[in-house]
């Protein structure tokens, strides 16, 4: 795919950067001199168009190849020219996808609106994270007012835990335990007794208030 | 008329003064307070320090009544945006946009957005003006 990325700082970095590896032709447009300089000498390796200048200038657009292109990403650290970028693209140009990064949450619905296609707040995506752990703590305040003995509990396995690179089945959980998610990078695998638990891996356990309490404490001594 | 003028540039003030003299309700938004020191005196406008792209400041100033708005910071995609959140989300019936680049003007145009060049304008006076200075030779 064709894919023009509207500046160049370390969102654009990085997308230019793995979207490259990936094959796609990348076009980016950045309106700092000596960031593009910048970003020319890091990437020179890789299969990019850099043009120096504004993203939202109808001239420049042009130069940079909009009318060859597939997607367009905005991802400049201002709502108003992602925007402008945007539109520009789908409603004068023709682009047939636009994807913009938002600065403001509350912008996500007028981005929408307004017809971009994909809308994307890392402000948003961070406080639906922090929402989902304030439901966790609301979980097991549920279950301790309730008297229910089970608890919750999110593990991570940290270098050297004695959870590091063993199966599920040879953890020696206690019977009133289950381990229910393996949360590894962006995927959230179901285990079975053969899953092998690696470093870094977030571990949800469910069970037995106490079988819990001793095992976290086994598990933070190791 | 209920006007919101969005942004207190030297455009913007004069704006705001000649309207609010003519006994209309306007309300004036700008992200720097220091800027409502261009208004006049006898001007009884509303003022709302904020940024005009947040829809919380449009509401304040009052958008869902609005007869018209002007968008006129010193920022051209700012006024852009603020023009599409005012025409096309809250239905402002008279809804005008400023840009400096000429090609941008006839672009935003063709989106069915009035459009506002200082460019094209001043460019037309000037040119006018030397016309008029040949003819009469």
């Amino acid at each position: 795919m064709r894919i023009m990325i509207i500046g160049g700082g370390n969102v654009g970095y990085y997308l230019t950067k793995s979207l490259s590896a990936e094959k796609h032709h990348i076009m980016i447009v950045e309106k700092d001199s000596s960031r593009c300089e910048q970003i020319s000498s890091d990437l020179s390796s890789k299969r990019i168009e850099l043009t120096h200048g504004d993203g939202t200038d109808v001239e420049c657009l042009r130069e940079a190849g909009i009318f060859h292109t597939d997607v367009l990403i905005a991802v400049t650290g201002h709502d108003q020219n992602n925007l402008a970028a945007c539109q520009l693209a789908k409603d004068y140009f023709g682009v047939k996808q636009t994807i913009s990064r938002v600065k403001n949450p509350k912008n996500i619905r007028v981005f929408e609106k307004l017809g971009v296609d994909s809308v994307i707040s890392s402000t948003e995506r961070i406080a639906g994270i922090i929402d989902r752990e304030l439901d966790w703590a609301d979980v097991n305040k549920l279950l301790k007012e309730r008297s229910f003995n089970v608890r919750l509990q999110e593990i991570t396995v940290e270098q050297g835990s004695n959870f590091e690179r063993k199966r599920l089945k040879d953890l020696g959980l206690p019977k009133g335990l289950i381990l229910i998610a393996v949360l590894r990078g962006d995927q959230a695998i179901i285990p079975n007794g053969e899953t092998r638990l690696e470093t870094g891996d977030l571990v949800i356990l469910w069970g037995d208030a106490s079988d819990m309490a001793n095992t976290l404490e086994q598990h933070a001594n190791s | 008329m209920y006007i919101i003028i969005a942004g207190c540039s030297k455009v913007g003030a004069s704006l705001v003064n000649r309207l609010s003299e003519e006994g209309n309700d306007v309300v004036v938004i700008d992200r720097d307070e220091e800027n409502f020191s261009q208004l006049g005196s006898g001007s009884n406008c509303m003022s709302i320090t904020g940024v005009p792209i947040d829809e919380d400041i449009l509401k304040e100033a009052g958008i869902e009544k609005a007869d018209a708005l002007a968008a006129v910071t010193t920022d051209d995609n700012t006024n852009f945006m603020v023009a599409q959140i005012a025409q096309q989300l809250y239905h402002v019936p008279k809804v005008i946009t400023q840009t400096k680049d000429p090609e941008k003007q006839l672009v935003l145009t063709a989106m069915g957005l009035q459009t506002i060049c200082p460019t094209t304008l001043t460019v037309e006076s000037f040119f006018n003006s030397l016309k008029k200075g040949e003819n009469e030779k």
